[in-house]
């Protein structure tokens, strides 16, 4: 039965590509071109409840979550909430190079949409779940500043919020303690984040086109676009770590951007990420993974901190990057023009890398190409949907 | 999400795939055998379908190594030769019974060509036997 799907897949794409011959168009795909396009879909994934969470997909969680989202109580001068930085109308970014809570921080804000597909958190990933992540700019000093305590005493003297948490968790809020009762509350967080999710993109539509030969279909995908496609699963190599459906394999690489948060102080990246996940009470191997089993809890155990992870940073998801500038994770790219460039003309004496890294290497795209590839990367767009 | 296949297509120079021997695991129980004039091993993959990004563990059974001494460990490891990197995660081993390990927590994080290691640990000797296979996306 696998053979006879492998065989099927093949001849679908070989049908795909030959429709785009017929076209008489300039895109040539090779049998690993046509592979890498297929593996970018289907869209959208399936929702899977996060074990470690509880509260993921519970519609009255999601619904708290909403609100808390948009609630400054949990900031701790009552001025900020997650939405100022991960604002719905910017696809839940801040549209700044770096955000500003309470101080300036040293990273751009990651858009949100899709991020239940994560395996890791944050620039560096340095939180394993997303509950996790979500207490983590509550707390933060430089972020929103607050404490457990005051949280928890805020929220519990709200009108009506009581009996909220209690429908949820099944305790009193005023009872539990404040670091029980804050990742409760993070785990709300997270069961709304979960419903943020991109809409189906006009690279979508070409790619389940191409996987069952529709060449009318396929023809409605601008020709430069596909050209960008095929340079980015080519040429580009862009494939190998923005990988899969979801544009990204999750993992962390060093790109050579610059690593200096600030003069003469360094981001130590997934360096750093590593040591404060080992280090954190809310990761999948401590007392607050609902999962008995801790099933999912097998990236934290078997994750190694070495030597070349100084200066990487986590692989966002290119869904919806055209809407989400500025780049990389100190917002230092302005524009996705920029972002090609840098590609295209990327220092390797940047890069930090003792192990013979080689997959990072100038493109030198020429400007049609490097338009191409932009162009490549508008398309995968589409709406951002939540729960409301 | 994609299913990925291994294709199994070459070994390195120093290792070469050899019949089943009697006292290993058969190939019908899911084993794959790895020989070197050296050593041999059958080892079996515990996912379904390897993919990208998804840990997976390995059963290693070693067939026949040089001497008396019994094998204490195996490792394994994978590298992307062409791209100058390894995995993410350091995979752990237990031994199952003598002669009989497992290694979980392997993951490959990339499409592409990787070259699977497994170290055979027996007193002083250390012995290599590669496996290249490429990960499709």
């Amino acid at each position: 039965m696998r053979a006879l799907g492998a065989f099927a897949l093949f001849m679908l794409a070989a049908v795909g590509a030959a429709a785009l011959a017929g076209r008489s168009t300039a895109v040539s795909l090779s049998a690993a071109e046509r592979e890498a396009i297929l593996s970018h879909g289907p869209w959208p994934l399936p929702f899977a409840p996060d074990p470690s969470n509880r509260a993921s997909g519970d519609p009255a969680a999601i619904a708290l979550g909403r609100s808390l989202f948009f609630d400054t109580r949990l900031s701790r001068d009552g001025d900020r909430s997650c939405a100022s930085c991960h604002d719905p109308a910017k696809s839940f970014t801040d549209s700044r190079p770096r955000s500003i809570g309470i101080e300036r921080v040293d990273r751009n804000a990651i858009a949100l949409a899709n991020v239940r597909l994560n395996r890791w958190y944050g620039w560096s990933g340095a939180s394993d779940n997303l509950w996790a992540q979500s207490l983590r700019p509550i707390l933060d000093p430089r972020e929103l500043g607050a404490t457990a305590e005051l949280v928890r005493q805020r929220l519990a003297a709200g009108p009506g919020f009581a009996a909220t948490y209690a429908t949820v968790f099944g305790s009193e809020i005023a009872s539990d303690a404040p670091e029980p009762a804050l990742v409760n509350l993070s785990k709300a967080l997270a069961a709304f984040q979960e419903t943020i999710s991109s809409g189906r993109t006009a690279f979508d539509d070409f790619r389940d086109a191409f996987a069952r030969g529709d060449a009318a279909a396929m023809s409605r995908y601008p020709m430069q676009a596909q050209r960008g496609l095929r340079i980015f699963v080519g040429k580009g190599q862009c494939t190998f770590c923005h990988f899969g459906p979801n544009f990204t394999n999750g993992e962390f690489d060093d790109v050579g951007v610059r690593h200096f948060a600030a003069k003469g102080r360094v981001d130590r990246g997934r360096y750093g990420g590593i040591a404060a996940l080992q280090d954190s009470r809310f990761n999948l191997l401590g007392p607050y993974n609902d999962d008995a089993q801790k099933g999912t809890a097998a990236k934290t155990s078997h994750v190694e901190q070495l030597h070349r992870n100084w200066g990487e940073f986590r692989v966002p998801s290119l869904r919806n990057v055209a809407d989400t500038a500025p780049y990389m994770h100190d917002g230092s790219l302005q524009t996705l023009q920029d972002v090609v460039r840098h590609y295209s003309e990327v220092d390797v004496e940047r890069l930090h890398g003792d192990d013979g890294q080689r997959l990072i290497r100038p493109l030198r795209l020429s400007a049609s190409e490097a338009a191409d590839l932009v162009e490549f990367l508008r398309t995968l767009s589409g709406e951002i949907a939540y729960s409301k | 999400m994609r299913f990925l296949t291994i294709a199994l297509f070459a070994l390195s120079a120093a290792a070469l795939a050899v019949p089943s021997a009697s006292a290993c695991r058969a190939a019908n129980e899911g084993f794959v055998h790895l020989a070197s004039p050296e050593a041999e091993i059958a080892y079996r993959l515990q996912a379904d379908q390897l993919k990208v990004g998804q840990f997976f563990a390995v059963e290693v059974v070693v067939c026949r190594t040089p001497g008396t001494d019994a094998v204490r460990a195996v490792l394994v490891d994978a590298q992307m030769p062409a791209h100058g990197h390894g995995m993410n995660y350091r995979p752990t081993m237990t031994e199952i019974e003598p002669g009989h390990f497992r290694v979980s927590g392997l993951m490959l994080h990339m499409p592409g060509k990787w070259r699977m290691t497994f170290d055979l640990l027996q007193g002083d000797r250390h012995i290599r036997l590669t496996q290249e296979m490429n990960l499709k996306p």
